[in-house]
């Protein structure tokens, strides 16, 4: 029998039966982190995510990280707030990467034709498992929404570069410069997506000496702050038993 | 026992109804509402090279669009506009694509009123048969699809390959290059996310917890091994992330941004202005399926001159009495008796005369053109070929309201 069933004085009934509880509760959840932070990441950051050729140095690392952040705030808040459980944000990210590989191998590689690294995913487990740790570690909203919401925001780029530099080496195609990856975009056949639909590359950051991916990191990162404060109320706007009074 | 019965002979015809579909392979290019099709690009010469090809072999598709003048108001000008292809999926690669003679590999603006040929090579990837259309997407308006042929594509999917040279002179397969990197550091990732959320669930979770928190020893459920780990994933993460940064950088210095310019491509010459048609009227009759306009045109060349064809949203209304080629273009766009002009004369050098046009067909109905009369723009637009007697083609085109005749 563990410690915490010890301290909470559950005989050895109760302790298991409470553990399928557990298991239970663990699969549907799962079910559903997976099912909703999927529809919430195709509706928001969607194409950034779908294509090779979305992922520029502009909006991808901007959009990406400003937009998942809510939801781990949310799932933290209710686990570390009523069962210390320093998970929420893995937990919901996991979720939805294995969603996504999901999706990705069988709706876009399998169904509709699409090779699978045109397809590839970004990653957001290595924020995540930062991000908790310093709700753990701290253990305080402000601290975690300022330096965790920074982190979430300024590892993304760093992660996902090993994944995607090599789509942007160079190729001469009929006398013009593309990435390997706009290659991508020109070659497999997109019927909806025209090329002048991608939101990539415009405005001015890029005349900061060319440095837009690390000039839209710092600013995602300030705005993670915020909507991780924002993710975090709302978590715990939703982690209420008041509906259930009358059961 | 009934309920049961019920729920069985549901399932039957449930089972029937999906056993008995069919198939679809229409891309919805008739959905999109006539006026635009009728007053956007307007195709002609369109042309494949092939109705068959195997795995690995080119397919070229050719043809040329007008921009139409009448260019309805309630669009924005095409200040960009992409030539795409339009089939289920990327079965065709399309390995390159030329406007007037240039690379066309971003998105373009369109001049109204010119004209644009275009060419695109596919490589035929996925065997199976495929309805291929070639098809602008306009920005703010739509994918506007030219005409459509069935393709076959023959041999294995496993023997397709698809390389393509980098600047350093490095060959790479698109179709599996970057794949098991990007699956080995999801997989390092994912292990140990995994890893993190074992070490939590391991324990005793959500009740025993819950009650802890609310007797006030949340402390007890964080111990030092806890805080130990994550110290260590506030190391390591970081750590492994920017290792795996500066590596990559090391393995691939010379990366670009991804391009994202517009072509700039000049129209084709425009044309002496030698033939002036103007439509007086115009009506659509509904049970007839039948257009009929009452046109003034004018003849400024110096040669004799003889209505050909009437075209619009892809389908081709052909002069019976000439000689005109129509071998290329699918039989569904066809409508090869369905023009009638009186007179059927020949318009002589500085003559202007008024035509009655009767283009008539079921094609109206099938290519969902005849529902412009419900359109909010209820204007229709096409192109009217004349033809010398030397064969030399002159366009001229033409677009005015629609009155409907109900019987």
């Amino acid at each position: 029998m563990s410690t915490i069933s010890v301290s909470t004085g559950f005989d050895k009934e109760t302790a298991t039966v409470s553990r399928i509880y557990d298991y239970l509760i663990l699969v549907l959840a799962g079910f559903l982190y997976i099912g909703s932070y999927h529809l919430h990441f195709m509706l928001t950051v969607g194409d950034w995510d779908f294509w090779l050729d979305w992922k520029d140095r502009q909006y991808w690392p901007l959009v990406t990280p400003v937009l998942m952040i809510a939801w781990p705030a949310a799932v933290q808040s209710v686990l570390w707030t009523h069962f210390r459980l320093p998970m929420g944000a893995t937990l919901s990210v996991v979720g939805l990467m294995l969603g996504m590989w999901i999706t990705r191998v069988t709706a876009y590689q399998i169904w509709t034709n699409y090779p699978l690294n045109f397809v590839l995913p970004a990653t957001m487990i290595p924020s995540a498992l930062v991000l908790d740790a310093i709700l753990m570690l701290s253990p305080s909203f402000l601290v975690t929404a300022i330096a965790g919401g920074a982190s979430f925001a300024l590892l993304f780029y760093p992660t996902n570069w090993p994944i995607f530099a090599m789509f942007h080496v160079p190729i001469e195609w009929q006398g013009g410069l593309q990435t390997i990856a706009d290659q991508f975009g020109f070659e497999y056949l997109r019927a909806g997506m025209p090329e002048y639909l991608r939101i990539i590359e415009r405005g001015t950051l890029r005349t900061y000496g060319q440095m837009a991916a690390p000039l839209s990191a710092f600013f995602a990162a300030l705005l993670c702050i915020l909507v991780y404060a924002a993710g975090w109320y709302i978590g715990k706007a939703f982690a209420t038993v008041r509906y259930l009074k009358r059961v | 026992m009934k309920l049961l019965k019920l729920f069985v002979f549901s399932s039957i015809c449930l089972s029937g109804l999906f056993l008995s579909t069919s198939t679809a392979w229409a891309h919805g290019e008739r959905s999109l509402e006539p006026f635009v099709r009728m007053r956007t690009v307007q195709w002609y010469d369109v042309n494949w090279s092939a109705s068959t090809v195997a795995v690995n072999d080119e397919l070229t598709i050719t043809g040329k669009v007008h921009v139409a003048e009448d260019w309805p108001n309630s669009l924005p000008k095409p200040e960009a506009a992409y030539l795409g292809v339009i089939a289920p999926g990327p079965v065709f690669l399309r390995k390159e694509r030329w406007i007037n003679g240039e690379a066309h590999l971003n998105s373009l603006p369109l001049k109204v009123g010119r004209d644009y040929e275009f060419k695109m090579k596919l490589k035929a990837r996925i065997p199976g048969r495929y309805h291929i259309h070639p098809s602008f997407n306009i920005i703010d308006t739509g994918n506007v699809a030219g005409p459509g042929q069935w393709v076959e594509i023959t041999g294995n999917a496993n023997a397709f390959t698809n390389n393509v040279e980098t600047v350093k002179g490095e060959m790479i397969n698109l179709e599996t290059y970057g794949t098991a990197n990007g699956v080995r550091w999801h997989m390092l990732w994912m292990i140990l996310g995994i890893a993190w959320l074992v070490w939590w669930v391991r324990r005793p979770l959500f009740i025993p917890r819950y009650a802890m928190v609310n007797k006030g020893e949340e402390d007890k459920l964080v111990t030092p091994k806890d805080k130990n780990l994550a110290k260590a994933i506030l190391v390591a993460v970081p750590v492994i992330v920017l290792s795996g940064y500066f590596v990559t950088n090391s393995q691939y210095p010379e990366t670009i941004p991804l391009q994202a310019s517009l072509d700039l491509i000049p129209p084709l010459p425009e044309q002496a202005d030698l033939v002036n048609a103007k439509i007086k009227r115009a009506t659509y009759n509904i049970p007839q399926r039948s257009m009929m306009m009452m046109v003034e045109i004018k003849n400024d060349s110096q040669k004799t001159l003889q209505i050909g064809e009437f075209t619009t949203g892809s389908v081709r209304f052909i002069n019976s009495n000439m000689n005109i080629d129509a071998s290329h273009t699918p039989p569904e766009y066809l409508a090869t008796n369905g023009m009638q002009i009186e007179p059927n004369d020949l318009i002589h050098p500085g003559e202007a005369k008024v035509v009655k046009i009767m283009a008539s067909d079921a094609v109206w109905e099938i290519e969902h053109l005849s529902s412009v009369i419900g359109d909010a723009d209820s204007r229709f637009g096409g192109l009217l070929f004349l033809f010398d007697d030397q064969g030399n083609r002159y366009l001229s085109s033409i677009s005015a309201s629609l009155i409907p005749e109900y019987k």
